[in-house]
């Protein structure tokens, strides 16, 4: 429970300094907001009083505490190009990208635990380097190149789902089914890592005397592996996991162009065209803390699995 | 030299030598329309087939594969020069810029690389093919900054360098000579996968309309379009496929090295 609470204020630590970093970093642009706002032809009067009203005058410091008071409170300030609270932009696209990442992960999971371990099970096999290829090959699809083959299989040629109009998550049955598309593109490459990942740990695991004690006490090799190596593995699969949430985030802000699904990642790439620094800024922040979240959740988890790593570290 | 060494260098051989070729000559202009019937299906004219304004696909490709790869190697080499220096220096000094830098490696690696990308790129400005080098390149210097670090950490108190320092030889040519070239091991396979993620970051952007734009055309560029020629199937098939064939062969390339260096077939 201290290790929890130890780890949370953490957590609080970084996204002071992610967040704190975020400002810096869109602050220091060279671009001014208000001319962009206003066009080139704008008066140098206009210009200055817009930079009054949207308080880019105050200095930086000041700014940044109100900034973070307001993302605290909700108030994500007001998007330049839509002249309204960011909040309201982007509130209802978090819960859909929330939906699509939690289906991929789940899809990454159920599918990638049980073939690694089929995989690492038949290393050394005669088709071990068949796998290895079709493995590597995975890998090398990019997301939005099976999101542009699923959308014309499923949707153009067999009408599965209309690709391009998104059902809403109020159609929360056909919505899941349209992201499901979206989630399995974002899975592929993922899977192969995964499984690739947890092939090498379990391998290495095997080679362990526990295993070769329990083997020779008779037991069935697949129990074993069940039993006890997938235990011991599971702490470099956990933190690996956490990793795949994170990249699965970032699978998404592609997939979801290609699935046009309005969600988070499609907002930042207009909001990034656009120059629309409040939206990019807390998008990014959420983002960000979505990283570190998933990050500090696995730790809390492998140090329940594995109570040795509560003496480890000074952590 | 094993299977998938030879396979990836055969593939990425082959690939190269098309692109080279790509970058002189193409069966057609890339950017010229009505060079054949729109939206003709692959055949020995058009090896890819044609897209809606009768451009030719195959011409089409080889320029993004080229202009893609430009991209990646430039990327590639930003990332492993910039960040083997900044990995050998803290690695074999150590102290407290060590510390620092690694644990701001530890939270930068944390993030997925399109994600910082993204970041950098809508403050550099998007569109231009020097940003995106830039931005890619930059993104990538922390994990090679990881792993050269560990690398020259784990040889600094070899005996081979213990006598080179007892000889008098200056930290430059230790680094340089005595070290770097036994980190080869470790920098080669972090080499391809680097140039694998390069790739495929690159075209993701590219495919957002936020990486590079007309008229250097990219393979994700390439991609979008295709997305709206779905009549076209043999484009999207075409541009994809080559996204994944190179990325494929550098993967077995990747593959093959680690295993020759563990000592497994």
């Amino acid at each position: 429970m201290k290790y929890a609470a130890k780890r949370l204020l953490m957590l609080l630590v970084t996204m002071v300094i992610v967040s704190f970093l975020a400002f810096l970093a869109f602050d220091l642009i060279s671009g001014d907001p208000a001319t962009a706002m206003l066009g080139t032809q704008a008066t140098p009067e206009s210009v200055a009083a817009l930079r009054e009203e949207l308080g880019l005058n105050r200095p930086f410091l000041v700014r940044y505490g109100e900034w973070l008071l307001g993302f605290f409170t909700g108030n994500l300030g007001t998007s330049y190009n839509y002249k309204q609270p960011v909040w309201d932009l982007i509130g209802t696209k978090v819960m859909v990208t929330l939906c699509l990442s939690v289906l991929s992960f789940l899809l990454i999971t159920m599918v990638s635990i049980p073939l690694g371990l089929w995989s690492a099970r038949r290393a050394g096999g005669r088709l071990d380097g068949v796998r290895t290829a079709v493995n590597q090959l995975c890998m090398a699809v990019p997301p939005f190149f099976t999101g542009i083959l699923l959308s014309w299989v499923f949707g153009v040629m067999l009408h599965w789902f209309v690709p391009g109009s998104f059902p809403g998550l109020e159609h929360f049955g056909s919505a899941l089914k349209y992201l499901f598309f979206a989630a399995v593109a974002i899975a592929i490459p993922r899977i192969a890592m995964t499984v690739r990942m947890l092939r090498s740990t379990i391998m290495s695991e095997m080679q362990k005397d526990y295993v070769r004690t329990a083997i020779s006490r008779g037991n069935d090799r697949g129990e074993v592996l069940r039993r006890h190596v997938l235990k011991n593995a599971l702490v470099p699969v956990v933190t690996f996991l956490a990793q795949t949430m994170a990249e699965i985030v970032a699978g998404s802000i592609v997939v979801e162009q290609v699935f046009a699904i309005p969600g988070l990642g499609r907002m930042l790439v207009t909001s990034i065209s656009n120059r629309d620094y409040p939206t990019v800024q807390a998008i990014v922040v959420i983002l960000a803390f979505w990283v570190v979240l998933a990050g500090t959740v696995a730790d809390i988890v492998n140090q329940c699995i594995d109570p040795r790593l509560r003496l480890g570290g000074d952590a | 030299m094993n299977g998938y060494l030879r396979v990836g260098l055969i593939l990425t051989g082959f690939l190269a030598a098309l692109i080279l070729l790509g970058m002189f000559w193409t069966p057609y202009d890339p950017q010229a329309m009505s060079v054949g019937p729109k939206l003709a299906p692959p055949s020995l004219q058009h090896l890819m087939g044609t897209d809606k304004f009768g451009r030719d696909i195959f011409s089409r490709v080889l320029q993004g594969a080229g202009t893609t790869s430009i991209i990646a190697l430039s990327t590639v080499a930003i990332g492993a020069v910039c960040g083997t220096a900044v990995g050998a220096l803290t690695g074999y000094f150590g102290g407290l810029a060590d510390e620092i830098l690694m644990r701001l490696n530890d939270a930068l690696t944390a993030f997925p690389s399109i994600l910082l990308a993204l970041v950098v790129i809508s403050i550099l400005g998007p569109g231009k093919k020097r940003n995106v080098i830039l931005a890619l390149g930059l993104v990538f210097i922390p994990s090679f900054a990881r792993i050269t670090r560990t690398a020259f950490a784990s040889l600094r108190d070899a005996n081979y360098v213990k006598s080179a320092r007892l000889m008098g030889a200056s930290p430059a040519r230790i680094l340089l000579v005595h070290i770097l070239p036994n980190t080869v091991s470790v920098l080669l396979p972090a080499v391809t996968i680097g140039f694998n993620n390069a790739v495929l970051a690159e075209a993701s952007m590219s495919f957002l309309c936020i990486g590079v734009t007309p008229p250097d055309a990219s393979l994700g560029y390439m991609l979008s379009e295709a997305q709206g020629m779905l009549n076209a199937p043999w484009y999207v098939i075409g541009t994809g496929l080559m996204i994944v064939l190179m990325v494929f062969g550098v993967g077995l390339i990747g593959e093959g090295l680690q295993r020759r260096d563990k000592g497994v077939a």
